[in-house]
C-alpha cells in the first residue's frame, strides 16, 4: 500500500525545511530505518529516516526544495502502485543562490559543447577559465559535434576558439587552426596522462611547462586534479556562513585571564577516585551560569539599534568533529546542580559524536563555550555565536610558575578568553565577567559546599 | 693528497657506470675499488652465472633436440670447460670496463676506501708495495654493493658455499642441497638440474621467488618440479645442519636430507663495514643500507650513495641508472630522480621477466584493475621453437587503462619485458600497445595480443564469455 512520507517536524522553532540531497532515488528499495534524505535547518544537517518499507515511488519535493513541516515530500509503496497526485504548497522562495559557492560563471557550457545533465554540481574547474573578454561573446555557444569531439579528445577548452562555421559555429577546422596556433604539438604529454586529462576535463593548454622539460605525465594530471576545488562539506558551508556573518557584523574584542585550577583539579582527582568524574568543563558551565546570572548585559543579544536580553540562560558547548562543530545547548543550566550539568553534558557530547542531536537540541543558546583545553594549547580567542553577545574560549590547564605572597610557586593555570560583541559589552563589563568566572573556579569551598 | 672533484668508491654496475658520466660532464673523477673492476655482477654474479645457464640451458635443449627433428647421441659436458668459458667472458668484460675507464679519463684507485672525514677519503691498498692515500673529495658516491648473507648458524666447510664461492668450483657436485628459494636459489637450482645434478630446495617462506606474480610463481614450480625433476620443500626451515669430508646434512621438518653441496642463497648484506661510515657522519639504517632521497642523497649533501648498498629491487641494471643519476646530480647538472620503474629478470628455466604492478600489489593498494593475458602456447612463434612455454600477462588501470604492470614467463621472458618496461615508463595505455604493429612470428606479438585480451578483443585466443 502506497505511504506518503511526510516532512517531519524535528524541532519546534522550524516553521519550513530545505531538501537538501536525497539519498535514495527514484525506485530504489527502502527498508524502514533508511535514511531516506537530508534536510538543512540553520543550524545543521539532518538525514531523515523511512517509517515504511517499500519502494521509493515518487519524490514531490526534489532537492534544493524549501516546503512546510508536515508536508507530504514522496510516496513509498510496491513497485506500479499508483500514486496520488500532489501539490505542492506554496513554497517559500529558495534560498539566495549566491550562497552556494558552486555557481558557475555564465554561460554554462559543457567542455563537449553538450548538455550538463542537471545533477551534476559540480564547480567548473579553474584550469578552465571562462571566454577571453575581448572576443564577442555569442549569445549560444555553437560547436559542431565533430569539433566537441576533437575539443574533448585533445583535452583542452573549446571556449577561446573562434568559430568561422555558419552562424559563428565552431567547426573541426577552428580548432585545428588553434591546436596549431597554440602550439599543441609542441606539448609532450604521456598517452595515459592525455587520457586522464581529457576525462576529467583538464584543459591541458592551461597547464605551465615543467621546467626541467621532462614530458607531462600522470602524476602532474594527478597534481591538478588534486588541486581542483571541491565543493565544502554542507555543514563547513553552513559553519561558514554563520561565522563570516558574526565576524563581520559583531565587533569583537577579547580579555584574557588566568584561571588558578590548582586546587579544583586536586577536588577533581579526589572526585573521579570516589567514582564521580566531573569534567573541567562541568565546572566551567556552572561557574559560566552562575556568572550570566549576576550579569544580564552578557546574555543579552543586539542587532546594533536594540537590546534583547534573555531571562533563561541556555548554555552551548561547542563540540568538535571530524566534518566540523556542532553546539549542543544545556538549557537553564543556572538552575542544574553541578552532577545534573555533568549528566546533560555528557549525554550531548556523547550524542554530538553519534551524529543524533536534534534540532532542538542545537537551538536557543544564549551564551557559548568552547573548550580546547584537550588540544594542548596556550591561548586562542573564538568566534561568537550568531545571536549571542560573547562566548568563552578555554585553553589547556599546564602547571607554571606563578608569583604568590611574593614567592615564586608551581601552579595549574587556565587561560579563559572572553570574545564580546563591543556593541554591547564593554571592556570592564568583559573584565568583571571573566573574573567572576575565575573567582567561582578558584573558590573551592563553594564547590566543596554544592558537591 | 690528490683532490678530486668525484670520488666513486666501489666500482660494480653502480660505481663505474656513475664514474664514467661524472667524467662525461667534466669532473675530475676517482674511482677506488678493493677487489676487482665490474663488481659482484660482471665478477661472482649476473654475468659469471649467465655464461653457465646459457651452457646448461644449451645443453638441456640438445638432450631433447629429437623433438625437433635433430639427432645427437649421448650428449655429454665437460664442466672445467664452462667453467673456463666463463672466465674468459669475465675476463673481456673486466678489460672492457678497464679501457672505458681509461678513455674517460678516470683516475682507478686500488685499495680499501675509508672515510677520514666526510671529505676526505683514505685509500688502503688491497696487496703490500703501494702506499696509503688520501684523497680530497668535493662530492663521494658510494657504490659498495651487497655481499652474500652467511649466518652464524651455518658450518664454515668447503662444502658449504654460496654463489660466489659456487663459482670457483670446477666440477660439480653429484646432489646439492639448496637453501633458499629466491632468485638465486632458483636459478642455480635450474642451472644445476640441468646438467644432471638432483637439487633439493628449501625454503622457509610459503612459495619460492615471493614478491613475484603469483600466476608467475606457479608456472615457474611446476616446470621446476615437473620438468627439470628438482625437489622444493617450502614452508619448512632447514635445522641441524652440518657438514664433513663425506658430505651436508639437515633436517626439514620430519625428513632428514643429505647432499654433497649446501649451496646457500639467504639474500645479501650490504657493505658499509670498511667504509668507517661514522666519520663522514652517516648511519646505516636498521637492516644495514644507506638510506638515500629520490635524488640518491644521503643525509651528507655531498655524499651520494647507489645500488645494493642503498637497499631496494638489489638488481645491476638499477643501480647503473641510480648512478648515473647521482653523477649528474652531483655534477649540477639538473636534479633528476630516481627511475622507478625497474625490470626484474630471473633467468630461471623458463625465464621469467617482471616489471611494475603485480595483480597483489594492485589489490593490497586496492587500485582497480584489468588484467590481459597471452599464453606462449598460442602463439607461432613458440610453437616454432619448440618452447611453448608460460605467458605473457598485462596489469592496467581499470579506468584509463593505463599499464602498470607487465609479467612473462617463458622463452626470452627476460629480454621480452623490455618493451613492456619502456611501455609503463611512457604511461602507455593497453589500446596504445595493442595498436602498435608487432612484427610476425615473434615472441615479443605476445604483448600486443595481450593487450588486445585486456580490451576483451582478443584476436588470437578464445574472447571472454559474454554475460547472457
Amino acid at each position: 500500500m502506497v505511504k506518503a512520507v511526510v516532512m517531519p517536524r524535528l524541532g519546534q522553532s522550524e516553521e519550513t525545511v530545505k531538501i537538501v540531497h536525497w539519498r535514495k532515488q527514484l525506485g530504489d528499495t527502502v527498508a524502514k530505518g533508511d535514511i531516506l534524505f537530508e534536510i538543512e535547518t540553520d543550524k545543521a544537517i539532518l538525514e531523515v529516516e523511512s517509517f515504511y518499507a517499500g519502494t521509493l515511488l515518487k519524490i514531490v519535493a526534489g532537492e534544493g526544495v524549501t516546503v512546510p513541516v508536515q508536508t507530504t515530500v514522496a510516496f513509498v509503496g510496491d513497485p506500479g502502485e499508483p500514486v496520488p497526485e500532489v501539490v505542492l504548497p506554496p513554497v517559500l522562495p529558495k534560498e539566495v543562490e549566491a550562497s552556494r559557492p558552486s555557481a558557475a560563471p555564465p554561460p554554462q557550457r559543457d567542455l563537449a559543447g553538450g548538455r550538463r545533465p542537471p545533477s551534476s554540481a559540480s564547480p567548473r574547474p579553474v584550469d578552465l577559465p571562462p571566454t577571453a573578454p575581448t572576443v564577442a561573446e555569442p549569445q549560444v555557444f555553437r560547436i559542431s559535434p565533430r569539433a566537441a569531439k576533437l575539443a574533448k579528445e585533445s583535452a583542452i577548452d573549446p571556449t577561446p576558439i573562434v568559430g568561422t562555421g555558419p552562424g559563428g559555429r565552431i567547426v573541426e577546422r577552428d580548432v585545428k587552426q588553434y591546436l596549431e596556433a597554440q602550439g599543441y604539438d609542441r606539448l609532450r604529454i604521456t598517452p595515459t596522462a592525455k587520457k586522464l586529462a581529457a576525462r576529467e576535463g583538464i584543459n591541458l593548454l592551461s597547464l605551465a611547462p615543467k621546467e626541467d622539460g621532462s614530458q607531462t605525465t600522470v602524476a602532474d594530471i594527478e597534481r591538478v586534479l588534486a588541486e581542483r576545488p571541491k565543493p565544502l562539506t554542507r555543514m563547513r558551508q553552513i559553519i561558514a556562513q554563520r561565522l563570516t556573518e558574526s565576524y563581520t557584523h559583531a565587533p569583537h574584542f577579547f580579555v584574557t585571564v588566568s584561571a588558578d585550577v590548582t586546587e579544583l583539579e586536586s577536588l577533581r582527582a579526589e572526585l573521579k577516585a570516589q567514582g564521580t568524574p566531573y569534567t573541567l568543563t562541568d565546572f566551567i558551565l556552572k561557574a559560566t551560569a552562575l556568572a550570566l546570572e549576576q550579569f544580564p548585559t552578557v546574555n543579552s543579544t543586539s542587532d546594533g539599534v536594540s537590546i534583547r536580553w534573555r531571562s533563561k540562560i541556555h548554555l552551548g558547548l561547542a563540540v568538535a568533529l571530524e566534518q566540523g562543530l556542532v553546539v549542543p545547548v544545556i538549557r537553564q543550566a543556572n538552575e542544574l546542580t553541578l552532577a545534573e550539568i555533568h549528566a546533560r553534558a555528557q549525554e550531548l557530547t556523547a550524542k554530538a559524536r553519534a551524529g543524533q542531536l536534534t534540532p532542538a537540541e542545537m537551538t536557543g543558546s544564549t551564551f557559548t563555550i568552547s573548550n580546547l583545553g584537550m588540544m594542548d594549547v596556550e591561548n586562542f580567542t573564538a568566534i561568537i555565536n550568531p545571536g549571542e553577545s560573547a562566548i568563552l574560549a578555554i585553553s589547556s590547564s599546564a602547571k607554571q610558575p606563578v608569583v604568590r605572597n611574593d614567592q615564586v610557586v608551581i601552579r595549574s593555570m587556565m587561560k579563559m578568553t572572553l570574545s564580546s560583541d563591543h556593541r554591547l559589552i564593554d571592556g570592564a563589563s568583559a573584565a568583571r565577567f571573566l573574573n567572576s568566572i575565575r573567582k567561582s573556579l578558584e573558590e573551592i569551598s563553594l564547590w566543596q559546599r554544592s558537591i | 693528497m690528490a683532490a678530486f672533484d668525484i670520488v666513486v668508491i666501489g666500482a660494480g654496475p653502480g660505481g663505474y657506470p656513475a664514474a664514467i658520466r661524472a667524467a662525461q660532464l667534466g669532473a675530475s673523477v676517482a674511482l677506488v675499488e678493493k677487489e676487482k673492476l665490474g663488481g659482484t655482477c660482471l665478477n661472482w654474479g649476473c654475468i659469471p652465472t649467465k655464461t653457465l645457464i646459457a651452457s646448461s640451458e644449451l645443453f638441456a635443449r640438445i638432450k631433447s633436440a629429437g623433438a625437433m627433428g635433430l639427432r645427437v647421441d649421448n650428449p655429454s659436458f665437460d664442466y672445467a670447460a664452462m667453467a673456463d668459458r666463463k672466465d674468459q667472458v669475465v675476463q673481456k668484460l673486466r678489460n672492457g670496463v678497464k679501457q672505458l675507464l681509461k678513455a674517460n679519463g678516470v683516475t682507478v684507485f686500488e685499495g680499501s676506501a675509508s672515510f677520514q672525514t666526510r671529505n676526505r677519503i683514505q685509500v688502503d691498498p688491497a696487496g703490500s708495495g703501494t702506499e696509503t692515500v688520501t684523497l680530497a673529495a668535493a662530492k663521494t658516491i658510494i657504490s659498495t654493493g651487497a655481499a652474500s648473507a652467511m649466518p652464524g648458524f651455518l658450518p664454515r666447510h668447503e662444502r658449504v658455499v654460496e654463489s660466489r664461492g659456487f663459482l670457483n668450483l670446477r666440477a660439480l657436485p653429484a646432489t646439492t642441497l639448496i637453501l633458499g628459494g629466491g632468485i638465486i636459489g632458483c636459478e642455480f637450482a635450474c642451472m644445476l638440474a640441468q646438467l644432471g645434478v638432483r637439487v633439493t630446495m628449501v625454503e622457509l617462506l610459503e612459495d619460492i621467488i615471493a614478491g613475484v606474480d603469483a600466476d608467475v610463481r606457479r608456472e615457474l614450480r611446476r616446470h621446476m618440479e615437473k620438468t627439470l625433476g628438482i625437489r622444493i620443500l617450502t614452508g619448512v626451515t632447514l635445522e641441524e645442519i652440518a657438514a664433513d669430508d663425506h658430505g651436508v646434512r639437515g633436517r626439514a621438518g620430519q625428513e632428514s636430507l643429505e647432499a654433497d653441496l649446501l649451496l646457500v642463497a639467504l639474500g645479501r648484506k650490504p657493505v658499509t663495514q670498511s667504509l668507517k661510515l661514522e666519520n663522514a657522519g652517516l648511519i646505516p639504517n636498521e637492516h644495514g643500507f644507506l638510506d638515500v632521497d629520490a635524488y640518491g642523497r644521503t643525509r651528507v649533501v655531498t655524499i651520494y650513495a647507489v645500488g645494493d648498498v642503498t637497499g631496494g629491487p638489489l638488481l645491476a641494471h638499477a643501480a647503473t641508472s641510480q648512478g648515473l643519476v647521482a653523477a649528474e646530480n652531483a655534477c649540477g647538472r639538473y636534479l633528476r630522480k630516481n627511475e622507478t620503474v625497474v625490470p626484474n629478470c630471473i633467468f630461471t628455466t623458463p625465464e621469467i621477466g617482471t616489471v611494475g604492478l603485480s595483480e597483489q600489489e594492485a589489490q593490497q593498494q586496492s587500485r582497480k584493475i584489468k588484467t590481459g593475458k597471452y599464453l606462449m602456447g598460442a602463439l607461432g612463434k613458440a610453437l616454432a621453437i619448440g618452447e611453448p612455454i608460460g605467458f605473457v600477462k598485462w596489469v592496467s588501470d581499470a579506468e584509463t587503462d593505463q599499464l602498470l604492470g607487465a609479467h612473462a614467463v617463458g622463452p626470452h621472458a627476460t629480454d621480452l619485458i623490455a618493451e613492456a618496461a619502456v611501455a609503463i615508463r611512457a604511461e602507455l595505455t593497453a589500446a596504445e600497445l595493442a595498436h602498435t604493429i608487432h612484427a610476425h612470428p615473434t615472441l615479443a606479438e605476445a604483448w600486443m595480443e595481450a593487450a588486445h585480451a585486456l580490451m576483451g578483443e582478443p584476436i588470437h585466443s578464445a574472447p571472454p564469455r559474454k554475460p547472457s
